[in-house]
């Protein structure tokens, strides 16, 4: 299952893209916050996006970079890895 | 008509400075260096630029972003916003600031940039070339872009005023002041601004290897000496000044020191590379500058001299300052700090005005480094810094591309 992102995969990919130190945990317990809580605009997810499409060699569903929670980013990442959409 | 940059009414003070600068990080070392004429001028060390013809430059050193920019800004921004963002801090904490008390709606940002964010780009650019577009990030979207400081400096300060940027050339960096003025006169009550650059980026520099007026020599020593028989060009250079200019009503009531006032303004245009004609752009502009601070030329105590290196704009510059103030044109002390540590584009003029009110405050005029034999008919000040009590000072800039601006401060204790 390499092919499924973790929160504390996104929370690497949140400092690495968009320089937010957020810790992995928090992700996890509080997967509705909004992306905007924890600091990461729209272009930071897009960057995530675009990493994510480049490490895995796929292309990612469209509307993943509008996605408003970590919750519901990793639902949509991982159906699309799944899926290999 | 051309509306009032500044004038009666909502007067505009400078109440914090704030400067990144190869002489210096801070205003105390920039104004020790500038005082004591000190030398920063020396050999191109950035990496990718050991083969250009571009030999000297002034280069920020010992200055590390990430010890004052937090990461979230940094991955997203170019060096010429770090730099302008760090002497935004610097100047809001001079002015003593209280942003988080003042309504959000009352402060603005302007910058001027001429540069942008050469070394950002260069590093997308490569990724596209090198791996394809899928490798550029979505930050290159907002990071090159001239624009890039302001937005960064009112995102990351939380100043949701008026904000803009203006690009005019060098001269920008004096007209975004003007700007600043008349957003206070509009009813601002604080503004940060000034102007950065980061010009010495590999693909930065290349663009600006067919200014026929950057100096190529090899020596510091001999690569800016404007007003000299040697002049040979400009040494470029990066950095930047911010400054925080309130409406005097509101600085003064919540008990601000001010540094200076900007009390006149004006910019014309003369054509890229028109040296001969920019004589008479900077004479207008200075005539009309003096008019709208109501000022006579003879109240004009220092001149911080655009100083381009070019012998056709040195004696152009020389022979503006007596169209414009008369006989006072050749007695006036003139000084060119930015010898000492490079022409910094539009960031150029923004740290002559920090200069100049720290030359006002400090009683001093300071000298233009490298500079000893003087080859026009002005009293350039060599050497060390020279007594004196500078009430009134104005400072010029022209632009490669043609813009002339000029500028005139006054010292805090004002007009009476």
């Amino acid at each position: 299952m390499s092919t499924q992102l973790s929160y504390g995969e996104l929370a690497t990919l949140m400092k690495s893209c968009a320089g937010l130190t957020v810790d992995p945990q928090l992700l996890e317990t509080r997967p509705d916050a909004t992306f905007e809580e924890f600091g990461l605009d729209s272009l930071g997810l897009l960057a995530i996006v675009g990493e994510l499409e480049n490490r895995y060699g796929t292309p990612i569903e469209p509307g993943a970079e509008s996605s408003k929670t970590p919750g519901d980013f990793l639902d949509v990442i991982n159906t699309s890895l799944t899926t290999g959409a | 008509m051309r509306e009032r940059a500044t004038g009666h009414g909502r007067g505009a003070v400078i109440t914090g400075l704030g400067i990144v600068a190869p002489n210096g990080v801070g205003t105390d070392a920039y104004w020790k260096a500038v005082r004591e004429g000190m030398t920063f001028l020396d050999e191109l060390s950035r990496e990718g630029c050991e083969h250009f013809p571009l030999r000297v430059a002034g280069q920020v050193r010992g200055f590390e972003p990430g010890a004052v920019i937090e990461e979230r800004y940094l991955v997203q921004t170019d060096r010429f916003s770090h730099f302008a963002m760090a002497a935004a801090d610097l100047a809001v904490e001079d002015a003593l600031l209280p942003a988080a008390e003042m309504s959000p709606f009352a402060v603005g940002v302007v910058t001027a940039a001429g540069s942008g964010g050469g070394e950002f780009g260069q590093r997308e650019l490569q990724q596209l070339w090198g791996k394809g577009p899928r490798y550029v990030g979505p930050y290159q979207s907002i990071a090159w872009f001239y624009a890039a400081s302001t937005g960064q400096i009112s995102i990351r300060g939380g100043f949701k005023g008026p904000c803009g940027v203006v690009a005019n050339d060098e001269a920008g960096g004096l007209d975004a002041i003007a700007h600043a003025c008349r957003s206070i006169r509009r009813g601002a009550d604080a503004m940060v601004v000034g102007a950065a650059e980061a010009p010495l980026a590999p693909y930065s520099i290349v663009c600006q290897l067919g200014y026929e007026e950057m100096s190529l020599a090899r020596e510091p020593g001999r690569a800016y000496l404007p007003f000299t028989e040697d002049a040979r060009g400009f040494a470029p250079g990066e950095g930047g000044a911010m400054l925080v200019v309130e409406e005097e009503g509101a600085a003064l009531r919540r008990g601000a020191r001010v540094r200076g006032r900007i009390i006149g303004h004006a910019a014309t245009f003369t054509g890229p590379s028109q040296w001969e004609r920019s004589r008479e752009g900077l004479a207008q502009a200075i005539r009309v500058a003096l008019a709208d601070a109501d000022c006579a030329p003879e109240e004009i105590d220092v001149v911080f001299a655009d100083a381009l290196g070019v012998p056709a704009a040195d004696r152009a510059e020389a022979l503006a300052l007596t169209d414009a103030l008369g006989t006072h044109g050749r007695r006036v002390p003139v000084t060119a700090p930015k010898t000492g540590f490079g022409r910094a584009y539009c960031a150029a003029p923004a740290l002559d005005v920090a200069a100049a009110v720290l030359a006002m405050e400090h009683r001093v005029v300071p000298p233009t480094p490298y500079v000893t034999d003087v080859c026009h008919d002005l009293d350039l000040v060599t050497g060390t810094s020279r007594s004196a009590e500078p009430r009134t000072a104005l400072v010029l800039s022209r632009g490669l591309m043609g813009c002339n601006a000029a500028l005139v401060l006054r010292g805090p204790e004002g007009d009476n």
